[in-house]
């Protein structure tokens, strides 16, 4: 049951195990996973983008933001486009031109109009335009040329009051009658204007529009028409009559003499279907993605699953390339805000860095640049695999292209890292002066211009300077490989090979003084060797120089006892042999120290029982103890404590310590011996009671030291130096503390 | 007896005194004062023993050593100031059958050329019983059947207890026993603080045995672990 999904998502997520366990098979499991993953990644997917996508348009203000109506000809832009045919066709009936807008912004909308006379311009007589002189009629077909085959915008123009005879001076239509009324309007034209009289009336799908409303001409009238109280329509076009019929779906082409072109009526029909099918899609979409956001809100248990699997796989994902999944997006998004801010300059020189238009214009550009919702959605996708891998995985999991290198780094030698270094130094210098020779050429100067040497020559100057410095460093760099090595060498033993440098090189001293480094280390370590030698034979000699005569006054002693002696000569014999075996003793003990000081004692390291070593060394030395009158209270674990010693050499320590104490100990005082296990470490102590005082300060651990100065007992003054050489050759501790009388030895090894 | 041992020692002192102290001990003594003449008088066939120190003028003891083993097979002892395990490990590679240190003990000087002399006139007999319950460690030979041990040839007078544990360490020469399992197979008890005790009999067994009991060569304390019965050619 328990799978390694399970496991991933228990160990991902220790905080969240009050959740009732999940009870399902592993593979349904799977599935859910899976399907909530998808339905999280789609679902987002398609918020984002339509979000993205609406708020970049919203921001780019792009096509008629009207969206609620769902007839064209209701829109703002088909109004706008009306008003201008119609204002097109008055100039075209009054001959003139017609600056409304200077009107109406100059302030004075009954202000007289700029009159601007055409050549032709008043001489239009009120004959139709298809009765008129060739030469003349021309000159007028070419006046309302453009307008002549769009079928789209059916349109007569005269000159009232002859409204009667139906002559028109400019007309798209057989019989300019048709276009007077509604009901006479030709099949598929819905919407028609009718200027008579300085007053617009329209009829769309029959029904009167209200154009004038109060009245007043404001910014917020629907209808941008002369006929207003404020806005009338002037003398030169009162007497112009227009008839419009705008069809109900306009076609896209209509034929001309010139070829075939597209109508604009149809651009304004065209960008309101286009927009608002955008938004519908942008809504469909939106609503699909909040769909499918449930659907993962619902399996979002699951896809914790999910989330911890990629986890694991994003883990292999160097940083680098993470930093660019964010970046590469982040540029692809940055130019839609670079293209705003020529826009913001002006605002910023304008209006002052904090303004409301500098908000709206960020808050627009910040919009315009998620328009881009490829790039968006990359940049969120990438963040959220980021942020899923940080959830997961921890930090010193993650991988780097950069640690990668680091690690590897070493293995190359120093040379060959800074010949690397300087190459790449080299080719960005290369790469820099050739940028700089495309940006001159580029700016248009070319090799004729003096200006073009005045900025090459220099950058030149500066990319050979540094290819000059960069090759001295690459000398150097081997140098110091060189000098490196030979520190390596020095450390590794090599004590006989110098290192030369050239003799112009930087580090030529630097080398020099590392030879008599070099030199200076053979010498002692040659004199060390030496002598640590010396001393060893010298050790080896003394003692069996000593150790020869020795032996001959330990035999004679010996004889001369077996001599049947006469009063005082049996006891000089005696006194004799007591003090060669003394002599004898002292003897062994020096030698053992030294060597032992020396690092000559050969140890054997084996795991041993710590307790049991001095359960054996108390049994060992049962007689003297039991002898000496001295308790021994002994306080030992009852297991094992297992040691790595040398099993003769630290039973010679406790021998030592137990014969010093039974030796310096007041007698019919109580000697005490511990061994106490630490968390890594056994210490064994030996305390007791000295029979004379012990002088402060002493070290007791320094050859030939006695607890008395006077040296006339039995020992040699090497017990305690002989416990702590052994003990430090067992890789241990020795330390002796005194407080008063209490004499406390105290050995430490490490537990194996 | 009057076995003759050749002492060799560049100090005319101490073979005197050697001398001196075997003598007393009714062996007679050939003396020689460097390798060379050493080697001149191991040729006589009475010499029974050599002592022969190692640091000599001329010719050095190991170098004698290598020479006469060429020529006779008898026991000969290494008698030497150098007193290093290393040293005596090479002494006996070398065909020495026993070291001794300077400065000796007289007495146990004496008892170890005593063994050597035993071993090396006892030997016949030892092979010629080839019996397959005795069991032979250098000079001491347990009889498993008759529960005897014997050293140099003369049967050591042990207690039950004591003939219990020599019986096991003699059939498992080389292997360590802890004191715990020493005394649940010799007492046939749970071991309970037994250390004391176990030592206590091992003691009383070298020095029965042993020649020297402060320096043993059989029965040795492996420290820290147990004890054991040292294996010897």
């Amino acid at each position: 049951m328990d799978t390694k999904w399970n496991n991933t998502a228990k160990a991902a997520l220790p905080g969240e195990t009050a959740e009732a366990p999940y009870t399902g098979s592993p593979r349904k499991r799977q599935v859910k996973a899976v399907a909530a993953f998808l339905a999280f990644f789609f679902g987002l997917s398609l918020v984002l983008g339509s979000l993205g996508a609406a708020l970049g348009r919203w921001a780019w203000q792009r096509g008629s933001g009207d969206i609620t109506v769902a007839d064209w000809q209701e829109t703002e832009s088909f109004r706008q486009e009306v008003s201008s045919y119609l204002r097109e066709f008055l100039e075209l009936g009054a001959g003139e031109d017609l600056d409304w807008y200077n009107d109406w912004y100059g302030g004075s909308v009954t202000a007289e109009r700029e009159v601007i006379l055409s050549d032709w311009g008043w001489e239009v007589s009120d004959t139709p335009i298809a009765t008129s002189e060739p030469a003349n009629q021309y000159e007028k077909a070419k006046a309302d040329a453009k307008y002549q085959d769009d079928t789209n915008v059916l349109y007569c123009i005269r000159r009232q009051p002859t409204v009667s005879d139906g002559s028109a001076w400019y007309k798209n239509v057989e019989n300019g009658q048709v276009l007077r009324l509604y009901s006479t309007l030709p099949e598929g034209y819905n919407f028609l204007l009718v200027f008579e009289n300085g007053q617009v009336s329209i009829r769309k799908d029959g029904a009167e529009l209200d154009v004038y409303g109060d009245g007043i001409y404001t910014e917020d009238s629907d209808w941008f028409v002369p006929g207003y109280d404020n806005f009338p329509a002037g003398d030169n076009v009162n007497s112009v009559a227009v008839y419009m019929a705008f069809r109900e779906t306009p076609i896209q082409y209509y034929k001309t003499d010139y070829g075939v072109q597209t109508s604009r009526m149809y651009w304004v029909y065209r960008n309101f279907q286009e927009n608002r099918e955008f938004w519908l899609t942008q809504a469909a979409l939106l609503g699909a993605g909040v769909l499918l956001l449930a659907v993962w809100f619902l399996l979002r248990r699951e896809r914790r699953l999910a989330d911890g699997k990629i986890a694991s796989w994003t883990i292999h994902v160097w940083t680098e390339l993470r930093f660019l999944a964010v970046t590469v997006p982040l540029c692809a998004l940055l130019p839609r805000l670079g293209s705003m801010a020529y826009e913001l300059w002006y605002e910023i020189l304008y209006e002052g860095l904090f303004s409301v238009y500098m908000l709206s214009y960020l808050g627009r550009a910040l919009a315009a640049s998620l328009e881009n919702t490829g790039a968006l959605l990359c940049l969120w996708w990438a963040v959220w695999l980021i942020r899923n891998d940080h959830k997961y995985n921890p930090k010193s999991e993650r991988r780097s292209l950069w640690r990668h290198v680091s690690l590897q780094l070493p293995k190359y030698s120093f040379q060959k890292r800074m010949t690397w270094r300087n190459r790449i130094a080299a080719l960005f210098m290369a790469l820099l002066a050739l940028a700089c020779l495309f940006l001159v050429m580029s700016m248009g100067f070319s090799g004729y211009d003096s200006l073009f040497w005045m900025l090459i020559l220099p950058v030149c100057l500066v990319a050979a300077a540094v290819l000059f410095v960069l090759r001295k460093n690459a000398a150097l760099a081997r140098d110091i490989g060189l000098l490196a090595d030979q520190v390596e060498a020095i450390r590794a033993g090599d004590l006989s090979t110098p290192l030369d440098l050239p003799a112009d090189g930087d580090l030529r001293q630097t080398a020099e003084a590392l030879n008599d480094i070099q030199a200076g280390l053979n010498r002692a370590l040659e004199e060390r060797t030496r002598s640590e030698r010396m001393k060893v034979e010298l050790i080896s000699n003394v003692s069996h120089d000593l150790k020869t005569p020795l032996t001959s006054i330990l035999s004679y002693a010996e004889l001369l006892r077996q001599e049947p002696l006469e009063g005082a000569a049996a006891d000089y014999a005696r006194i004799i042999d007591e003090k060669a075996q003394r002599l004898k003793a002292m003897v062994q003990d020096v030698f053992e120290v030294s060597k032992a000081a020396s690092g000559q004692l050969p140890v054997q390291p084996e795991r041993l029982d710590f307790a049991k070593l001095l359960r054996q060394t108390l049994a060992d030395l049962e007689d003297p103890i039991h002898e000496s009158g001295l308790s021994f209270k002994v306080d030992l674990p009852e297991g094992p404590v297992m040691v790595v010693a040398d099993g003769k050499c630290l039973y010679r320590v406790f021998q030592n310590l137990i014969t010093n104490a039974l030796q310096y100990a007041l007698p019919g005082s109580r000697v005490y011996l511990t061994l106490k296990t630490g968390k890594d470490r056994a210490e064994a102590s030996l305390r007791n009671t000295s029979r004379d005082e012990l002088p402060e300060g002493m070290d007791f651990t320094a050859r030939f030291v006695r607890g008395d100065e006077s040296r006339t007992d039995g020992g040699s003054g090497l017990g305690l130096s002989i416990a702590k050489s052994f003990t430090e050759a067992c890789g241990g501790d020795f330390r002796v503390e005194t407080v008063a009388d209490l004499f406390t030895a105290i050995v430490t090894l490490p537990l194996a | 007896m009057n076995d003759t041992i050749l002492i060799v020692d560049d100090d005319p002192e101490i073979v005197r005194a050697i001398a001196i102290t075997l003598e007393r001990e009714g062996y007679r003594c050939l003396r020689a004062y460097n390798g060379m003449e050493a080697l001149d008088h191991a040729l006589d066939p009475a010499v029974r023993l050599i002592l022969i120190d190692v640091m000599m003028p001329r010719l050095d003891g190991l170098s004698a050593l290598i020479r006469i083993r060429e020529k006779r097979n008898l026991p000969i002892i290494v008698l030497s100031a150098k007193s290093e395990d290393t040293d005596k490990i090479l002494g006996l590679s070398m065909g020495a059958d026993d070291y001794i240190t300077k400065p000796y003990n007289p007495q146990e000087l004496v008892a170890r050329v005593r063994s050597q002399l035993r071993r090396y006139t006892s030997l016949g007999d030892i092979h010629a019983e080839d019996r397959g319950s005795v069991i032979v460690n250098g000079r001491l030979t347990y009889d498993t059947d008759s529960h005897i041990l014997r050293a140099d040839g003369d049967a050591v007078k042990l207690t039950p207890t004591e003939t219990k544990i020599v019986d096991l360490l003699m059939r498992n020469p080389g292997r360590i026993f802890p004191a715990e399992e020493i005394y649940r197979r010799v007492w046939n008890e749970d071991a309970f603080s037994c250390e004391n005790t176990v030592m206590v009999h091992i003691r009383r067994i070298r020095e029965k045995v042993e020649l020297n009991p402060k320096e043993p060569d059989y029965i040795k304390v492996v420290w820290g672990i147990g004890y054991k019965m040292e294996q010897h050619g």
